[in-house]
């Protein structure tokens, strides 16, 4: 029974509120502060800022496991103009590129089907990292390991939703069961469409294998950051060995070319 | 479609880069040393043993570099046991769990042909040591100079697929060759590695350096025929391995310095007369300092 999120954004309102409660819940430390005094200047001085819309964070790590972003777009006068806030965090990939690269089965699946790092496990070797095609997963300096969303793994096997969905003030974060939620998705969907809203679609049905944590966009995924029909790196793992075995056979057969005994006239000839 | 957002992993040239440099010189040089032990090559016996000489050592310092890398060094063990089901584990969808078993296995069989070059040479003199070799030599050599020549081509060639094994841009886009183009570099190196120690040593014959030259040159021209492939497979996406900094590395460091300038006096040198010691100590650096600046970029570039 996999447990997961539905993430509508076409009622988020950016208020960041699953951001706050993600950190409060698990503990994660606070972002340098926004403002900070420098010699010589009685008000504080701006700092720190991502210059990117309301966006605080820029992007996920070990430290902020949800990410809002704010996608502005406007026409070249800037006369019309739409803005999108859409609530990011891990997908927990049914077929997950960090748990399929992890060597030391730190990263494992529980029965909630949630994707989860055992901090007693991990050693750091930082392949999971680049092997999340969705750039979830980060290192801790601190720690000497690697920290992403949990899908509050404490609390989902305690009977409660997660902190974030908890926090959303709008519901545009909903907690359950996967196949639930999609039937709640599903229906959103058809809404928004036979009100006009054309372009509305759901990300996260096929992609990795089914994402536990899926979302309802009202633009193309790559607007909103996502990867259009990202592969899992592992789906191309044999075919990348099986072309390494071939030249290995190549280079083993210019070595018996190169070293093999020579004919008379060869020896002769030395 | 390549993802616009992935993380690097911030792995340091001179932990990563470097092991994958070095594990490929050992994995070539003892490819190399086996396989003229299979092939009963009596004469050029002095290639074997340079092989296994120069493998073993450095195979050890690979494993220094790994862990020094890691979060957290001293859980390095848990690469080979997963405490909670107290059994080893190796994870066969992830070339660095396999990748490490492999790096075990063949330290351990170019640790047993670096022995039986030492007791060849009578310079056995540790009573413990004797007796191992002793009790190991009633396998015969040819067994673990087939398994490791396996597992070395394996070691050179891993590293390479771990990195096409990643969402990252530039990895992902290189699918599937830098696996291949390590394996080449890795010979091409191993290659230029015994010509050099050989040449310190005073132990070669115009023979067996001629027969490693031809070798080296083959491997140079897979090598640098697998680099083009590569850059048009990549596209856009090789861009930061051809601009920048790592542009520099890889086009000068590599492609220019590394493989066509060797290439070029390697082959006017096999041109009758025959090249001079400088000149094949020349080559041999020039190489080994292209498979060096051919990881460095290629590592590197892949996580800007």
């Amino acid at each position: 029974m996999a447990k997961g999120m539905f993430v509508d954004t076409s009622i988020c309102t950016g208020c960041k509120a699953c951001q706050v409660a993600c950190k409060e819940w698990n503990g994660l430390p606070g972002e340098p502060s926004h403002f900070h005094k420098v010699p010589n200047r009685p008000y504080p001085v701006a700092f720190n800022f991502t210059g990117n819309s309301y966006d605080n964070t820029g992007q996920l790590s070990a430290t902020d496991w949800r990410h809002v972003r704010f996608i502005e777009q406007f026409n070249e006068n800037r006369t019309e103009g739409r803005w999108f806030f859409s609530s990011d965090s891990c997908k927990h990939c049914t077929d997950a590129g960090c748990l399929n690269a992890c060597p030391v089965k730190a990263i494992v699946r529980t029965d909630m089907g949630n994707v989860f790092v055992q901090q007693d496990v991990c050693i750091g070797c930082k392949y999971c990292i680049p092997s999340c095609p969705y750039g979830v997963i980060n290192f801790s300096e601190k720690t000497g390991t690697v920290h992403k969303c949990t899908l509050c793994n404490d609390r989902i096997h305690n009977g409660l939703g997660t902190a974030c969905a908890k926090a959303c003030p709008t519901g545009s974060i909903s907690f359950g069961e996967v196949s639930e939620l999609k039937k709640k998705a599903d229906a959103r969907l058809s809404q928004l469409k036979g009100l006009g809203f054309t372009k509305a679609n759901i990300y996260g049905y096929d992609e990795a294998g089914g994402l536990n944590v899926f979302y309802l966009f009202m633009d193309n995924p790559t607007v909103y950051g996502q990867p259009l029909n990202p592969i899992v790196p592992q789906r191309r793992l044999f075919k990348s060995a099986a072309i390494t075995v071939v030249t290995a056979i190549a280079v083993a057969v210019a070595a018996l070319i190169s070293f093999r005994e020579r004919g008379m006239k060869k020896e002769t000839e030395k | 479609m390549i993802s616009p957002e992935t993380q690097a992993p911030h792995w340091e040239w001179y932990y990563i880069a470097m092991y994958f440099y070095i594990g490929g010189i050992a994995a070539g040089a003892y490819f190399i040393g086996s396989l003229l032990e299979l092939l009963n090559r009596e004469n050029l016996r002095s290639i074997s043993k340079t092989a296994y000489y120069i493998a073993f050592p450095l195979i050890c310092i690979t494993p220094i570099l790994l862990i020094a890398d890691l979060g957290r060094p001293f859980r390095f063990w848990h690469l080979f046991f997963y405490t909670k089901d107290a059994a080893p584990y190796m994870n066969h969808t992830s070339p660095l769990s396999v990748g490490t078993w492999a790096l075990l296995v063949f330290g351990g069989m170019s640790f047993l042909s670096f022995v039986n070059v030492l007791a060849e040479d009578g310079r056995l003199t540790s009573p413990g040591l004797k007796k191992f070799h002793v009790l190991f030599s009633r396998i015969p050599h040819k067994i673990y100079a087939a398994i490791g020549s396996f597992f070395g081509f394996f070691v050179a060639g891993y590293t390479g697929v771990l990195l096409n094994t990643t969402a990252r841009p530039l990895w992902e886009a290189t699918d599937p060759l830098v696996g291949s183009l390590f394996v080449a570099s890795a010979a091409s190196t191993g290659a230029a590695a015994i010509v050099l120690f050989m040449l310190n040593r005073k132990a070669g014959t115009s023979e067996t350096f001629g027969r490693l030259e031809a070798f080296d040159r083959v491997a140079m021209i897979i090598e640098i025929a697998l680099i083009a492939v590569m850059l048009v497979v990549a596209g856009k996406y090789a861009a930061p391995l051809l601009t920048g900094f790592y542009g520099v590395l890889f086009l000068g460091g590599t492609v220019l310095v590394g493989i066509l300038i060797p290439l070029w006096l390697n082959w006017k040198g096999f041109k009758p007369g025959a090249a001079g010691g400088s000149m094949a100590t020349l080559v041999a650096v020039l190489v080994l300092f292209g498979g060096l600046m051919l990881r460095i970029s290629l590592v590197q570039a892949g996580q800007m």
